[in-house]
């Protein structure tokens, strides 16, 4: 975490000199008043009184400077530092596998990049303002009592290195607790986003009792957590003061029962023991910030340190002129942490400016391959090529760029129409945006939107219905011009018509597609059909073919047209 | 969006209150911790004060000094343990209020209308609850007991001040004014940059809550840098309101540090001139220094805690923003709850829209006998789904009404009518958990064996068992691991184990594939039974059993009746079911 500083080095020197010259005032000024009081006052100097008087004042002014320009530089390196940790910790978040990025819940993720670096800027903004003064103090402090009487001041030996050895407890003990209060902050933020994102389903059921019993009983967490971790802490001072107080109670008593020590020498100790008492409760205070942010740190590192193999790319790919002649040679797949395959050797080929229908029953393993085709996962065996050439050898992100991914939820985000059809292609016009809606058959819908292209969608915008939702991701896959189409199981919330219409225009392009559908009458278009089978191709082939071959294909065939669509005796 | 308008914290002393609404619940304990740090404080002042004492009679007999050391001790002992309690108990009242703040919060946020929630980015709400609420927390935390110390503190050696000097205690005082000034100036201006940088963080949260969301369609559409870059902006914009908050606040500490070695140089300046004239001693100098120093401690210690109870206040604010949010619309006056529903089903001339100006329904109306089926068709955008959502009354008609047993959906209140309505929606949700409790969603008090009932008749049970844990498989909340078709099923086990009066399936089959959907059918009608049904589904041959066919288009009913009543009119209706068999497959 610390090299996270390292641009800010000079700023944080400066600001770290600025907070000592502040310390040298303090430490000045009692000194400063010896000199009123020996040149001025004992010597009935009133021109004495008034010139050292101005000193005083004058050197406080300059405190004032350099605490002013303090706020400045060490503003700036705390926030400078937040800004880059986020920066980073998104940056990283974006380079994750699919992999990599599953093992962490989103809300997770979240309160790592707002909440876990506030810590971490809290903890640094107190360093450079405060955090050194205590333990100068301490050092001076302890330093000064040994030089005065070592007998008198032994006690103090004894204690300080058991209470810093307390602290260092206190504090280990700290970041674990905090370390589970940011985790139930997770939990917590976790229930929040599902209520947000099924507030209908909770609403339609009624389950608004159930949800807040199930908040109800996280949120205790956090405040049982939260408590624990702070008591804990806050008993420190306390404890502290009392064991400082005690040692103060141990030199007074020494001092006059058991040593030949003189009474100026009691009581410098004991002011040098106050002193310290007092920076030890400063330290303390400095200490549960610290476990907290030690806490966050470790965190924020577990998402910068993530072991993430995949999302690799071999070194020196270069982007590439796409095709479309995708292969399937033995691919099987397992996702991470589950036992049995998704997919098990899978083989086919689709070439280039094919249509291929890829059919199967729900849970087949259908959305499972297309995630292998832009790499979002990698296979466990067998090899995917393209165009002839191995996936993997290929640039991440020339293939990506050629692909028109459309998901099976569409999911749309903050801002307009057309941001989100450009979300395809930066680049794009406004011509080929509204070419693109047009090929997707959703131009005229938006053109009855309020504000037609400037219509505000996603989160934040207006109500789409499903079917206009899908279209506007199938636009957004299209602007790019894509020499690959997946459509996954895209056109189930359009009607009939609107899918043919749809269908009949993606023909015009020129690119290989696959798609996903449940519907023979988009199937039978197709040049290829592969029908899946709980992770294995079953049959493939033409419409006609697999009629005569395929018994689970005839089967899908009469579900949607009955008995005498295939005939009787095939 | 790069300047807005900047943004004041509105009202300070509301936002104060209604946190003290909530505090004032736990007065008694309150009063306590008050007590507590009189105690502590008291004990705090007498503590050094006893300690010169001693040192004055460190050569005194043995007697008399162990006595002093013991009421050293004692003093001592109960000044921590006093300070233990308060701490203690304050952390306490803290984080209940808290608590209660946060469960207000969510329990709110289930009121509001649906309407609410399509304008609102989740990640900025969450951001509300998480974020804005840890400000609150700190402050509460650690700042009313250091406001109540030091308060007592400062009055304590403002007395002993008066009681040495009055006239340099009034000479000290004049640093007070300057204090108030400068107070004035720096809260002028770190008042709204908390405010801005609390919203610019909320905006944060909501991006990155967004684009986490979306991660498989930012990673297939290679738009990392364009996501990455916005999201720059975002933290720039946030960089600079904390930068600014930061920098002001931080000025308060040192304006008090500027004080405090001004009043003791004025102490030194002006109690030296009046030594002089033999006034005072330097005794008196030196003490009065002392407590100078000691007396604009609690100052400085109440103006640090200014720093977090001003962003404090700016968050509090931003939740008290959601609390005030108008709920949905409270039910009528006579509004009642219904035990049982037949299921007669009326829209009488409904229109309907979300905005302003939008037509989404125009006087639609239809009616279902109980235990019928309705099917809604048309293109997408026709309304259909907008039906069900007035059925449930997450809208109320704009014109029109919809009567249910002959009464005024209005007069039914909301909850007792989403009883008895199930839902199986077009965009399935489903919780982080087992698929167990997903099931059991349907019916909270359901038994395993319902459950699994359930998951058979939905054609579910086979693909569960093929899990790794069973029916306890734990699903993530992005749901991979089990499919969108999986998904339907197991929403559709939900609804039947609801086992409501009235049932809505919007496209609740779009991503079964049709075999397991013919498997599932059976259940479904078995479902319907007994129910009334309103049914969406793009794939005529499901709905070709249904009572009555609605045929929507542009948000009106352009043709109602049965599949044989539509067709033999030949017109749109008659037009769909033939284009989707025109292209069926030719003998083999």
């Amino acid at each position: 975490m610390i090299s996270f500083l390292k641009p800010y080095r000079k700023a944080a020197i400066i600001a770290l000199v600025l907070m000592l010259v502040e310390l040298a005032v303090e430490l000045w000024h009692p000194l400063l008043l010896a000199h009123v009081i020996n040149e001025g006052i004992l010597a009935e100097d009133e021109g004495a009184i008034w010139k050292w008087g101005s000193i005083m004042i004058g050197i406080s002014l300059l405190a004032f400077a350099s605490g002013i320009i303090n706020s400045f530089f060490a503003a700036q390196v705390s926030q400078g530092f937040g800004y880059d940790v986020r920066k980073k910790l998104y940056d990283r978040m974006q380079s994750f596998s699919l992999t990599a990025f599953d093992r962490y819940s989103t809300s997770s993720l979240i309160t790592r990049v707002t909440n876990d670096v506030i810590q971490l800027q809290n903890i640094i903004f107190m360093g450079l303002r405060i955090m050194m003064r205590a333990p100068l103090m301490m050092i001076g402090g302890f330093i000064m009592a040994l030089t005065v009487n070592v007998k008198l001041a032994l006690i103090l030996v004894v204690v300080t290195p058991l209470l810093l050895g307390f602290l260092l407890f206190m504090m280990n003990k700290g970041f674990s607790m905090f370390r589970r209060v940011q985790g139930q902050m997770d939990r917590t933020n976790g229930v929040m986003r599902e209520n947000l994102m099924g507030m209908r389903l909770i609403k339609a059921f009624v389950r608004s009792r159930h949800e807040n019993t199930r908040f109800i009983s996280e949120n205790v967490q956090l405040m049982e957590r939260t408590a624990a971790a702070l008591r804990l802490i806050e008993t420190t001072i306390p404890v502290l003061l009392l064991i400082m107080n005690v040692s103060i109670l141990f030199v007074l008593w020494r001092g006059s029962f058991h040593t030949d020590a003189n009474i100026g020498e009691v009581v410098a100790i004991v002011n040098y023991a106050t002193r310290m008492t007092g920076a030890f409760s400063v330290f303390s205070m400095i200490l549960s910030t610290l476990a907290r942010a030690r806490a966050s740190a470790a965190r924020v590192r577990e998402v910068l340190e993530t072991d993430d193999p995949a999302e690799q790319q071999q070194p020196g790919a270069q982007p590439f002129e796409m095709r479309g002649t995708l292969a399937f040679e033995d691919v099987s797949f397992t996702y991470p942490g589950q036992s049995s395959p998704a997919l098990s050797q899978l083989h086919f080929t689709a070439e280039a400016g094919q249509t291929v229908a890829v059919m199967g029953s729900t849970g087949a393993g259908k959305s499972t391959l297309f995630q292998l085709i832009p790499r979002l996962y990698e296979p466990s065996a067998g090899r995917i090529r393209l165009d002839g050439k191995l996936l993997s050898e290929l640039s991440l992100e020339s293939l990506r760029k050629q692909i028109g991914y459309v998901p099976q939820e569409s999911l749309l985000f903050t801002g307009t129409v057309a941001d989100n059809i450009r979300w395809g292609k930066e680049e794009a016009t406004m011509g080929d945006i509204i070419e693109a809606a047009k090929q997707a058959q959703i131009h005229e819908t938006i053109c009855k939107l309020p504000l037609q292209y400037d219509t505000i969608v996603g989160q934040k915008g207006v109500n789409l219905s499903g079917g206009q939702k899908q279209r506007l991701s199938i636009a957004r896959a299209l602007v790019r011009t894509p020499k690959l189409i997946l459509l996954d199981d895209s056109t189930s919330a359009l009607d009939i018509r609107t899918e043919q219409r749809l269908l009949e225009s993606l023909k015009q392009v020129d690119c290989t597609i696959l798609m996903i559908t449940q519907k023979v009458s988009a199937a039978q278009a197709a040049d290829q059909i592969v029908l899946l089978d709980d992770g294995h191709v079953r049959a493939q082939g033409t419409h006609d073919e697999l009629l005569k071959r395929s018994p689970l294909y005839k089967q899908i065939v009469q579900s949607q047209y009955g008995e005498e669509a295939t005939g009787t005796d095939g | 969006m790069a300047k807005l308008q900047t943004p004041r914290v509105k009202n300070w002393t509301g936002t104060l209150k209604k946190i003290w609404q909530y505090l004032s619940r736990q007065k008694r304990l309150l009063i306590v911790i008050f007590l507590m740090v009189l105690l502590s404080s008291a004990t705090g002042l007498l503590g050094p004060y006893l300690l010169g004492f001693t040192i004055d009679r460190l050569d005194s007999d043995a007697s008399t000094l162990t006595l002093l050391l013991v009421l050293l001790a004692g003093t001592y002992v109960i000044h921590s343990v006093a300070m233990w309690l308060h701490n203690y108990w304050m952390i306490g009242v803290a984080q209940r209020t808290v608590y209660q703040m946060r469960t207000d919060l969510f329990r709110h946020l289930h009121m509001l209308p649906i309407s609410y929630f399509t304008k609102r980015q989740h990640g900025e709400l969450m951001s509300r609850l998480s974020n804005d609420m840890e400000n609150v927390s700190q402050t509460l935390n650690s700042s009313f007991i250091q406001v109540f110390s030091s308060i007592l503190t400062f009055i304590g050696m403002l007395g002993l001040m008066l009681w040495i000097s009055p006239l340099l205690t009034a000479i000290t005082l004049t640093i007070i004014p300057l204090l108030y000034f400068g107070m004035k100036w720096i809260t002028a201006r770190t008042g709204r940059y908390f405010k801005q940088q609390q919203r610019h963080l909320g905006e944060l949260n909501g991006y990155v809550e967004e684009t986490l969301s979306g991660q498989r369609i930012v990673k297939t559409f290679s738009q990392e840098p364009k996501v990455q870059l916005a999201f720059k902006e975002r933290n720039e914009q946030l960089k600079h309101a904390a930068y600014w908050a930061q920098v002001y606040s931080g000025f308060i500490p040192k304006l008090m540090n500027v004080l405090n070695n001004m009043s003791f140089a004025v102490i030194a300046t002006a109690g030296g001139l009046m030594a002089l004239k033999g006034g005072i001693t330097i005794g008196v100098i030196i003490t009065f220094a002392e407590y100078a120093r000691q007396f604009t401690r609690p100052l400085n210690d109440l103006a640090n805690q200014f720093n977090t109870f001003l962003s404090a206040i700016a968050g509090a604010e931003r939740v008290f923003e959601v609390l005030e949010e108008d709920e949905e619309a409270k039910d009528e006056q006579d509004a009642t709850q219904i035990v049982s529903i037949h299921g007669e089903l009326r829209f009488e001339h409904v229109s309907f829209g979300y905005g302003e100006d939008e037509h989404t329904l125009r006087d639609v109306s239809f009616h279902a006998r109980p235990g019928q089926t309705i099917a809604l068709v048309g293109p997408t955008g026709a309304g259909k789904t907008t039906v069900t959502q007035l059925l449930a009354r997450f809208y109320d008609p704009d014109e029109g009404s919809i009567v249910i047993d002959g009464r005024d959906s209005r007069s039914i209140q909301r909850t007792s009518l989403r009883q008895h309505i199930g839902y199986v929606l077009q965009d399935t949700f489903l919780f982080e958990g087992s698929i167990r409790d997903n099931i059991r969603y349907g019916k909270l008090d359901a038994t395993d064996e319902q459950v699994e009932r359930a998951a058979q008749e939905a054609n579910a049970h086979g693909f569960i068992q093929k899990l790794p844990q069973g029916y306890d498989t734990l699903l993530t909340q992005d749901g991979s691991g089990i499919s969108q078709g999986q998904k339907q099923l197991l929403s559709i086990a939900r609804a039947l184990l609801a086992d409501p009066s009235i049932l809505i399936l919007d496209e609740a089959t779009s991503s079964i594939d049709t075999i397991t959907e013919i498997k599932i059918q059976e259940a479904l009608i078995r479902l319907m039974k007994g129910r009334t049904s309103i049914v969406i589904a793009h794939r005529l041959n499901t709905i070709r059993r249904a009572d009555q066919i609605v045929v929507l288009q542009d948000g009106a009913i352009v043709e109602q009746g049965s599949h044989q009543e539509l067709l033999a009119i030949e017109g749109a209706y008659a037009d769909m079911v033939a284009s989707q068999f025109t292209e069926k497959p030719q003998h083999a």
